[in-house]
């Protein structure tokens, strides 16, 4: 194991690690644009130069590895004169429209000219003219003229992505990125173009001009997309400016999680955010009146619902109802359901398995076919052959025998057509609480409004086993609540039940109950999350009394 | 009409494969071959030679567009290359380069009207011991003076 | 004048056929290789003439066949370096296109002692009618037995292939030729991995000159210890061809002495300045290699010499200007040059390149202030050595060597425009 010293200080490493590397792990940041960590070295955009001591000149820190006893200068005079010439360099041909370029406040181009040069150009010549607002396809936007030629985009597209699509054409100073004309991008990880682009030549459609990167607060969180669980960063604002919309989420970001998804997000996943600020958010109770929805409040929303629910169990028994639950919802809304519906109203009919619910497309690198972050938490928590499944439900509320369906967060609709429809139309209660209006919503008798990812605190357990954590970017919107305090508010209202105040108090009783989760904190978690020690076989965790 | 090399030039293709340790190194003499065929490397024959290969459609982009000698588009008859590099220059290229323009009345990169002659002006083509140096097409005049570009222009029917 | 050597064959009639080249003893020595020597003997004689790369770099021969492995798990490769761009350089394409078969028995030989069994040669593309003479002689070679399968039945195989460029300077970078090589577009390499190590096609590969694998069959014919007395006295290292042009009276292809002094060379060989003019200014290795003033041609054409001054061997291109050059003119066409030939991959040649050239051309319109010639210079030094590989030190040796050794005609030339 070599030990170098960089800028005085001693660090050993593997073998073969490079200088910049070493350097990170000392705190030392050194810059650079072309290298990336999770893609192929190509020594291009020399921004890593460093002092060697012996070496002739400077060397590039991305691509040389550390050698025993190496000594490193990461900040000597002749190091910043080498950046602020490389700087120069990438500069002069770059358009000075930072007021009007969607990376600006993000972009490493200006980051590092303000934290490096500051110094005024000398360029006197024209600037090479290039393609501007070059179409890729529906998702992103290139701008060869803000381009500096570091192939990350390239790189990712056939590395990571596996679609050799993008190319550098032309060369010198013309040396342009492009697709082959007529040709768009395909791909489901493009997202990541806008992320890897240093600077403003790849933006994402989705976030072009919508909103200043200062703009932006950011916090941790899992994608709801799939049960991959990819860890990403929620961006979103507190401000509430007119051109904004109503708009509070703005975009997601990948976040480095070798485990789960290196520091990559899929498409289908980034974009799928759009729920937490659309026009059908669920902001309101709202009781059925005739065709109409009446918006209500909470009290009485709530103690319409109880006081149905009490009446159907104490008429027909526990299972003249069934509760069909959502893997969207987090572990703590599905433990605050398991203890409202099966262990204090003693239904056995929940089921989450709505037919069909994980039969998306798997894209073989990080999409999975089941488009649910929670369903192995769901499973874990015992959410499902506790009783009938969620096809045979439909069937007894045709049958008369099911008389309430309790859907929380689910679409059976969605799923299952017309048989779900029918089943819905008939029963005599339907209770949907959740996110956003959909088909099964339409047919509900009470609304009660849930809370999105980003509008609570909780975790998802992915397809792994893996418990991550979600955080609370935002209040949710209008009179919507997290899901595990409206079972709470339900449970008390109910009967005994546990006063919970935070979704980590939930936590902490999950860890307690159920086996797989036992010992794991909140703090545990962390922002890597924690992998679960998974029994052989099926698992049935019981929530106990 | 689909684009494709006619027999022979597929059989010379095969014989150019089956030099290579490796098909995709094949990319510049199967461009070569395209380009003789076909004079002009147009998208469908990028297309074409990236199928037969089974080389990425933007690989081919790149190639192209990276190196000097395939031509995108259609060039006259004649292809003047006129040396101007140091050696070419010393020696009165940028001159012979004035006459030539003047009588053909283009400029570089221009093909004359009756699509007879493309001029270019090219980096040093290694005749800098007998400079300036025209190449045209695969032909190359040395020793040029004004008269001999006058009487090669003439020459070229 | 001593016996040419390696251009003996130079002029002759029909000197790229088999039977021209065998009448002048050509192939004994690839004879004498496979049958009589062990390919460590080779290196070992090759390592002992002192002969070192005359594409440019000048790195020693045998030292460089000595990197590669004996055993590798891939195959290994030997390439020939025949993408001569180096503006002034004309001496590869004299031994193609005369004396082919010279550079297919250099081959051999170099294969035979590395272990090679595929040997390409990379050709520049505008280079016609040496692919058509290397063709030729590769084809006669097989017929006779010289390449194929188990060669003069020493169980030996070998086969080599002729590869054209298509017009990129760059691809005369050992690693850009690589890439090139195998169907791309030709941008240098990050180094290490070096391709003696990891090279065409992953493989362990020898990248030799042409002029350096002509060089081998002497060598091995007559001794390393011959070759290297064939340099000037306590310089060695053989006989190189240099390309004399310019304001010469005879320019061409001069075989010489390695060490031979400046003066000798445009003087007595190249008979002097046309006109009798007065010389001005002479660039001593190819375009890349900073000029000399007049007072400096009694250098000794050689590497360390050479660099000694400031300057370098290179390629062995004189490229002489007299008295009434306009060197702002010179500056202009090679700073463009450089700017059209770089790859366009790393960042200070990608956009210094260009930007000196674009400099240069204001400074020829008559736009140009004594200031813009600071400029030039301090932009070459942020190329300095910066670079992935060497072409953007190649711009930088014109760019700095002109400016500052000539500055009072620049800034002549900037007061009267």
């Amino acid at each position: 194991m070599p030990t170098v010293t960089i800028d005085e200080r001693q660090v050993t490493v593997d073998p073969g690690t490079s200088i910049l590397e070493a350097a990170k792990k000392l705190g030392i940041f050194i810059p650079h644009y072309c290298y990336h960590p999770r893609l192929t070295i190509v020594d291009a955009c020399r921004m890593c130069l460093v002092e060697v001591k012996g070496a002739p000149k400077l060397v590039t820190s991305c691509s040389n590895a550390v050698a025993d006893n190496m000594v490193v200068f990461t900040d000597t005079p002749k190091v910043e004169e080498a950046r602020q010439s490389v700087l120069e360099f990438l500069l002069i041909n770059h358009p000075l429209d930072c007021p009007i370029c969607d990376k600006s406040g993000e972009c490493l181009l200006q980051n590092y000219y303000f934290c490096h040069s500051r110094k005024p150009s000398r360029f006197k010549e024209n600037k090479v003219k290039k393609h501007k607002v070059v179409d890729l396809g529906p998702k992103i936007v290139l701008d060869s003229e803000r381009c500096i030629v570091c192939t990350r985009c390239v790189r990712f597209c056939k590395e990571v992505a596996g679609e050799e699509i993008l190319g550098i054409f032309n060369r010198a100073d013309h040396s342009e990125i492009g697709v082959f004309p007529g040709k768009k991008l395909e791909n489901n990880y493009q997202g990541n173009l806008a992320d890897v682009c240093p600077v403003g030549a790849l933006t994402a459609r989705d976030f072009r001009f919508k909103c200043r990167s200062w703009f932006l607060c950011q916090i941790d969180t899992i994608c709801p997309g799939c049960s991959n669980g990819c860890n990403a960063v929620v961006h979103f604002t507190l401000r509430n400016f007119n051109g904004l919309k109503g708009q509070r989420v703005f975009r997601l970001t990948p976040r480095e999680n070798n485990d789960v998804n290196k520091v990559w997000l899929c498409d289908v996943g980034r974009w799928g955010y759009a729920f937490v600020d659309s026009i059908d958010r669920l902001t309101m109770p709202a009781m059925r009146k005739g065709e109409d929805f009446v918006k209500t409040d909470w009290n009485t929303a709530l103690k319409e619902t109880a006081n149905r629910l009490k009446t159907l169990v104490e008429r027909y028994g526990a299972n003249a109802i069934g509760v069909i639950p959502s893997p969207h919802l987090t572990n703590e809304d599905l433990y605050a359901l398991k203890c409202l519906f099966g262990c204090l109203l003693k239904i056995a009919n929940i089921d989450f398995k709505v037919p069909g619910f994980d039969k998306g497309e798997d894209d073989k690198i990080l999409l999975k076919a089941d488009r649910h972050p929670n369903t192995k938490g769901a499973e874990l928590l015992g959410l499902s052959g506790t009783g009938l499944s969620v096809e045979a439900m439909m069937d007894k509320v045709k049958a008369g025998e099911i008389k309430a369906l309790y859907l929380a967060g689910s679409d059976p609709v969605k799923y299952m057509g017309e048989k779900a429809e029918e089943a819905l139309s008939r029963a005599e209660l339907v209770i949907f609480q959740g996110t956003n209006f959909n088909a099964s919503c339409k047919l509900a008798h009470i609304v009660l409004p849930g809370a999105t990812f980003v509008e609570k605190e909780g975790t998802f357990t992915n397809y792994q086993g893996r418990v991550q954590k979600v955080n609370k970017a935002l209040e949710p919107l209008g009179e919507a609540m997290a899901d595990w305090e409206i079972f709470t508010r339900l449970g008390q209202m109910l009967g005994v039940f546990p006063s919970y105040r935070s979704a980590e108090e939930v936590f902490m009783d999950i860890a307690r109950e159920v086996a797989p989760f036992a010992g794991i904190t909140y703090k545990k978690i962390g922002s890597q999350g924690i992998k679960l020690t998974l029994p052989e076989g099926p698992v049935l965790s019981e929530a106990k009394e | 009409m689909a684009v494709e090399f006619s027999e022979k030039t597929k059989e010379k293709f095969k014989v150019v494969l089956g030099k290579y340790p490796e098909k995709d190194a094949a990319l510049l003499p199967a461009l070569w071959l395209a380009q003789k065929e076909f004079s002009v490397i147009t998208p469908e024959v990028e297309e074409y030679v990236s199928k037969l290969l089974g080389v990425p459609l933007v690989r081919v982009r790149e190639v192209l567009t990276f190196y000097t000698m395939y031509t995108a588009k259609s060039l006259g008859k004649y292809h003047l290359q006129l040396c101007t590099n140091i050696a070419c220059t010393l020696l009165g290229a940028e001159d012979i380069l004035g006459r030539i323009k003047n009588k053909l009345q283009i400029d570089v990169g221009e093909t004359t009207p009756d699509k007879k002659f493309t001029l270019s002006t090219v980096e040093c083509l290694g005749y800098c011991g007998t400079a300036p140096v025209i190449q045209v097409n695969d032909d190359f005049y040395e020793n040029l003076t004004p008269k001999k570009v006058d009487e090669l222009l003439g020459k070229l029917k | 004048m001593a016996e040419p050597i390696l251009s003996r064959n130079f002029g002759k009639k029909d000197s790229h056929t088999l039977q021209v080249y065998v009448e002048g003893g050509g192939y004994e020595a690839m004879k004498k290789a496979l049958k009589e020597m062990k390919p460590e003997q080779i290196i070992q004689e090759v390592d002992k003439s002192g002969l070192k790369g005359r594409g440019g770099a000048g790195f020693p021969v045998g030292k460089k066949w000595s990197f590669i492995p004996k055993e590798s798990p891939k195959p290994k490769y030997l390439v020939i370096n025949a993408d001569e761009g180096e503006p002034g350089t004309f001496k590869d394409r004299q031994i193609m296109e005369q004396d082919p078969h010279a550079v297919v028995e250099g081959a051999i030989i170099t294969c035979f002692a590395v272990g090679i069994h595929w040997a390409g040669i990379y050709v520049r593309g505008e280079y016609v009618k040496s692919i058509e003479r290397l063709e030729g002689a590769i084809e006669e070679a097989y017929a006779k037995g010289y390449l194929g399968k188990n060669i003069l039945e020493t169980g030996f195989d070998l086969d080599i292939v002729v590869h054209r460029g298509a017009g990129a300077y760059i691809c005369g970078e050992e690693t850009a030729l690589l890439e090139s090589f195998e169907g791309k577009k030709g941008q240098p390499r990050k180094k290490p991995p070096f391709p003696a190590i990891v090279g065409l096609f992953q493989g362990p590969t020898v990248i030799n000159n042409i002029e350096s694998t002509a060089s081998i069959p002497h060598i091995i014919k007559n001794g390393g210890e011959w070759w290297n007395n064939l340099g000037a006295p306590g310089i060695g290292g053989g006989v190189r061809l240099f390309s004399v042009s310019g304001h010469v009276k005879k320019p061409g292809v001069y075989e010489l002495p390695m060490g031979i002094p400046l003066r000798e060379i445009i003087y007595t060989h190249a008979g002097g300045i046309r006109g009798d003019k007065k010389l001005k200014a002479v660039i001593p290795g190819g375009s890349s290699a900073p000029v000399l003033k007049p007072e400096e041609i009694d250098v000794p054409m050689e590497f360390v010499s050479l660099a000694k001054i400031g300057s370098m061997a290179g390629s062995g291109a004189v490229i002489v200007m007299d008295e009434d050059t306009n060197l702002v003119q010179v500056l202009r066409v090679l700073l463009n040059f450089y700017a059209h030939e770089s790859c366009g991959k790393c960042t200070p040649c990608r956009e210094g390149t260009g930007w000196m050239a674009k400099i240069i051309e204001r400074i020829e319109k008559g736009e140009g202030q004594s200031e813009d010639l600071d400029t030039i210079v301090s932009i070459a030094n942020g190329i300095r050595t910066r670079t992935l590989c060497p072409l953007g030190d190649a711009a930088i040796g014109p760019a700095i060597s002109f400016v500052t050794k000539f500055r009072q005609e620049f800034e002549d030339y900037i007061k009267r425009h």
